[in-house]
Order: C-alpha cells, then structure tokens, then sequence
C-alpha cells in the first residue's frame, strides 16, 4: 500500500532520517518505537507526504490520513469548522464531532488530540499514519480508537503508528525499531 | 481555485474573531498616517534664521523723503522665517550646530549706500549644505523681494521729485548739495527759438509721463494674492492618496505576513501539503484576503475623507464619482502588499517575527516613499521599485487627475509588474515553510 525506496531526511547538518526503505502490506498494523529524537515523527511524516524527503521517493496506492504528534489545525475555528474546511479541502464528506462548539485553542489537549484524530479520518482513508495518537486520550477514547484501528486492518487497510508505550507495541504486527535517523 | 477560496473564507472568518488585532491595523496606519502629516508640517513651520547686523542700523532711515522704522520693517517683510538678532560668533556657532539654518547679514555702510541711491547695498546670506539650504534661500530671496517692494516707492518718490524740479524748477539737494533749478516751465517763457522752444515742449510732455512709467519699469508684472476658499492641507489631495496608500500597504503586508506565517505556526501547512491545497493556492488566499481587507477597509477610509471634506464645506468638494474607481485600484495594491508580506512570512521563523519584520520593513518603504524626488533622486529610484509610491500617484490621479488613465496604467502596470516579482519570489521561497 505504501512503498517508500532510500528515503532519508536532512535539517540542515543535522541528519533525522538516514536513508530507509519501508513497504506496508494491506492488513498490517506496524508500531514504530525509538527513543526521542529517534526519527519516528520524521519517518511518519514523509510517508504521509507532510514532509518532502531529502533524497529517494515514497509511492502511496491508497488514500491515506495523518495525525501528527502535534495537533496541526486551526486554532481560531471551532472542531466543526476544522472538519468542514479539511473535508471540502479533500472532497471528502463532512462528519460530525463529539467536541465542544468553541475555538479549537480553548478545548483541552485530550480534545484537541481527538480533532487531530478525526482529521485523519476524514474520507475513510485506507491506510493510517498515526504519531502517538493515544497521547493525552482518556480510557474510553483509546480503547475506541483501537478498536477503529482493528477494524480498518481487518477490512483491508493498513495502520503504521509511533508509540513510546510498551504496552501499544504488542498490538502491532511488526516492530520497527529506529535509533538516531537509522531502522535497526 | 476552489481551495484558496476555501482558505480565504476560513481566513476571514478567523480575521472577523479577532477584532482587536483588526482595530489595530486599520489605526496603526491612520496613527503613522497622522505622525506623518504633523511631520510634514513641522517641514512647513518657519525656519529659525539669524540675523547679524554689522552695520549697527538705526531704529529709522529716512530714504526719499521717507522714514522707515528699520526692525518694523524686516519682521513685517519676513513672514516666511523667524529672524533671530545674534552676533556674528554666536550666529556661526548656531548655523554649525544646526539651532539656526541659516544667517543673514547686514554687513557695515548697508544704510549709507541705501540713503545714497546710486548703488545697490548688499545683503550677505550664508547657508548649510542640506536639504533647507534651497528653501532658505527662496526664502531669503522672498524677503529681499519684499523689502525692495518698500524701498522702491520711496525710491519712485525721490526720483519723481527730481523730475518735477526738471518740469516746474525749484530746490533740491542731491548727494548733501544743495541747488536751484530753473525747470522747463520756466524755460520755455525765456527762449525764443522756435525748435528749442518745440524740444522743451515734447520733453515737458514726455517728463509728464514720467510716474507711471517708472511705476511700470519698477514692477513690469504684479503678482496680486487673492486669498480663496481652498482646500485646508489636511483635507487635500495629496493627504488623501498617501493616507490610502499607507493604509494599504500597511495593513495587506502585515495581514499577508502574519496569516501566512500563522499557518506554519499552527503546524498546518503540512497537512494542507498533503494534496488538500497546493503551496501556489495557499500564497495565493493570503494575497487574497490582503487584497481583499486592503479594498474594504481603504474604501472606508476614502469614504470617510469625504464626509470630512463635505462636512467642512471645502471647495471642489469630494469627487464622489471617483470613489468606484478606487475599488480595482485598492484591490490590486492590496495584492501587490499582501504578496510583499508573503514575501516576508517564508522568511522570518514565526508569526510574531513576521509581523514584526513586515512592520519594520514597510515603514521605511513608506518614509521612502514621500521623500521628495528632488530632494534625494536616490530613494526616488529605490522607490520606484517599491509599490508604496505607486500607489499614491494611483490613487491621486484617480481621485483628482483630469483625466487619469494613462497615468492610471503606468501606475497599475508598474505595481503589477511588482507584484507579479513579489509572488514568485515567495512562491519559490515557500518550501522552507514546510521544511
């Protein structure tokens, strides 16, 4: 579903993804885990496409949706707002959030790592690049999205997601360990 | 298209949540536009320029039977500088240190040589090197203008008794002398040659002749001032069009800078990287919506002008008609600012410092802008390729030219070619946004 071929990404001097290949298979649910600074956010976000690789090329079959680590929306406008503009802007159809009707920059971090969430959901997309998304979640709200998470794996799809929580890693269906820019 | 419209909307949606920061930036530029015009009349106020009197003048010189009271008559005649009675060190002491922009001196024997009649006295003037340097010297040269206005008359009024004596006889004095003169009168009676008799008589006739032709040769055109119901400074012109323009600029480069630099900051730009918007169409919302506020806002500030121009009852009144025509104008300098500021968003790292950087480079582009091409053809030339200036002449020939469209194009055409520079400059500068 996505092919990624000696992807690497440069700051600068400074080195945050050395050259990677990547390929996710339809069905899998793929946990990466390194310590900070390891190059997860980075990997993540050049297969979604937020980020364009310093060299080599990533190929992308399906739709895919992308929840950063941090919520990247608009603050000023309500969760309903964010969803209607990012919906329109993909063509995608418009769905409902349980949030409140307030500036996304007046709701609490678990609410806005819920719009963040929704977001990436937005046009059923069939595979999801999700940077710890179970931060700042309630109980409930994780056990949800995983159970989302499950659903779209058994029907097809795909999921690759950063995590520092041991716990997280044993839903995956392979590991992918990174260390300073580097897969091991 | 389609998705910068999208962007626009939310942009203006965000911009009507934030009243604050839109009072801000429609009353910066009015502020900046009021400091600038108190500016530029303290450029009209009066210069401070000494007066050294080497020749001691006394309180009155009788000049042609005249007696002129000497201060009396210089303040009278100097209306246009305020002249301040040093002595010589003190005057070059002030004119070195700038208190005074110039000095004018009476230098000694001034008075003997004027009560003489046969040659014209000397007024020395000494002035910095500087932009005042030439307006002093008008000055000056207005003040001499005027003085010799008052001396002429009296000098008219000795001449003509002269040529009385010459007509009917009499006594005179000339340089202290004393003498009788028998006249042509007089004359005429004791010769009895008949040309010489018929020289006396057309020379009698052209001595008659005599006041109104020196009246003629002294002022052989007259400048005669008839005060009018004109347009107050505030209210003219040239006020109106820079005030647009400020607005403009100010207002579309700062909007621009900070909306785009807010979409970095919210962490945006990459998710809107990923197909949802192209780079081209997020740039192209944000010179939108400058464009847009710059069209709505300085339309409001021309129809305020107005209603002051028509509730002052100022002559010509406001060219109403016009008014429409300010819209496409407004919207096109707005786009051209808003595409600066763009310019100046890819390069500062956040929205604060975008703002920020967008205020500190506007506001010497716009002190370049209404310095005076022929006081530094230098900052004309940089100016010319800035859009501030162009948009002034835009909108004052809009408002005021006879007939403006062709300046109107070469203004419009000028910015466009601007503006099209600015946005692909920050279209290629773009990428590191999302870097």
């Amino acid at each position: 579903m996505i092919q990624a071929r000696g992807v690497s990404r440069r700051y600068g001097a400074h080195v945050a993804l050395h050259e990677t290949d990547f390929d996710l298979a339809s069905g899998e649910l793929v946990a990466l885990v390194g310590p900070n600074g390891a190059g997860k956010s980075t990997l993540l976000s050049v297969l979604a496409g937020a980020l364009e690789p310093s060299t080599g090329s990533v190929e992308r079959r399906v739709s895919t949706g992308w929840a950063p680590q941090r919520p990247a929306l608009y603050s000023r406008l309500t969760p309903r707002e964010n969803v209607e503009l990012f919906a329109r802007l993909a063509r995608a159809p418009v769905v409902g959030v349980d949030l409140p009707e307030r500036p996304a920059a007046e709701l609490s971090v678990g609410q806005r790592q819920r719009l963040n969430l929704a977001l990436a959901f937005l046009g059923d997309p069939r595979v999801l690049l999700l940077d710890e998304p179970t931060a700042a979640l309630d109980d409930d709200r994780r056990a949800a999205l995983w159970q989302q998470v499950a659903a779209l794996c058994t029907d097809g799809g795909a999921v690759v997601f950063a995590t520092q929580l041991h716990e997280e890693t044993e839903r995956a269906d392979r590991v992918v360990q990174l260390h300073g820019g580097h897969v091991e | 298209m389609r998705r910068a419209a999208l962007l626009l909307r939310k942009d203006l949606r965000v911009l009507r949540r934030s009243p604050l920061l839109l009072a801000v930036l429609v009353s910066y530029p009015l502020l900046i536009a009021l400091l600038l015009a108190l500016v530029a009349g303290y450029a009209n106020a009066k210069p401070r320029v000494a007066f050294v009197d080497d020749d001691n003048l006394p309180e009155t010189v009788e000049i042609g039977g005249r007696t002129f009271h000497v201060e009396r008559t210089i303040r009278r005649v100097s209306d246009d500088v305020v002249l301040v009675p040093l002595d010589r060190d003190e005057a070059e002491r002030q004119l070195r240190n700038g208190k005074v922009v110039a000095i004018v001196r009476v230098p000694a024997g001034f008075v003997a040589q004027l009560k003489a009649m046969q040659r014209s006295p000397r007024l020395e003037l000494e002035t910095t090197r500087g932009l005042l340097a030439s307006r002093v010297t008008q000055q000056m040269q207005a003040l001499v203008y005027s003085l010799n206005r008052e001396l002429q008359d009296a000098f008219i009024a000795a001449n003509l008794h002269y040529v009385d004596l010459l007509l009917h006889g009499g006594t005179g004095t000339f340089l202290g002398r004393r003498f009788d003169v028998l006249g042509l009168e007089r004359a005429e009676s004791r010769v009895s040659d008949p040309e010489v008799r018929e020289f006396i008589e057309v020379a009698q006739l052209a001595l008659d002749q005599t006041d109104d032709a020196l009246e003629a040769t002294a002022n052989p055109i007259e400048l005669e001032t008839v005060s009018a119901a004109g347009r107050t400074w505030a209210l003219s012109a040239q006020v109106q069009a820079h005030a647009l323009a400020l607005v403009t600029t100010f207002l579309a480069a700062v909007l621009a800078a900070a909306a785009l630099a807010a979409e970095r900051d919210e962490r945006v730009l990459q998710r809107l990287a990923r197909g949802l918007a192209s780079l081209g169409e997020v740039l192209a919302s944000k010179v939108s919506l400058a464009a847009l506020v710059a069209a709505v806002l300085g339309l409001g500030v021309a129809v305020a002008f107005g209603v002051a121009v028509e509730a002052a009852g100022v002559q010509g009144g406001e060219p109403w008609s016009r008014v429409p025509a300010l819209v496409p104008a407004l919207l096109l300098a707005g786009a051209v600012a808003g595409a600066f500021g763009a310019l100046v968003a890819t390069l500062a790292r956040e929205a604060r410092s975008a703002t920020l950087v967008a205020v500190l480079v506007v506001l010497p582009m716009v002190f370049l802008g209404i310095v005076p091409r022929e006081a530094a053809p230098a900052a004309g030339w940089v100016s010319d390729a800035l859009p501030f200036a162009h948009e002034v002449r835009l909108f004052d020939t809009l408002l005021y030219d006879v007939d403006p469209w062709r300046t109107a194009l070469v203004e419009a055409g000028w910015l466009l070619a601007i503006g099209v520079a600015l946005f692909a400059a920050a279209r290629a500068l773009m990428r590191r946004l999302t870097a």
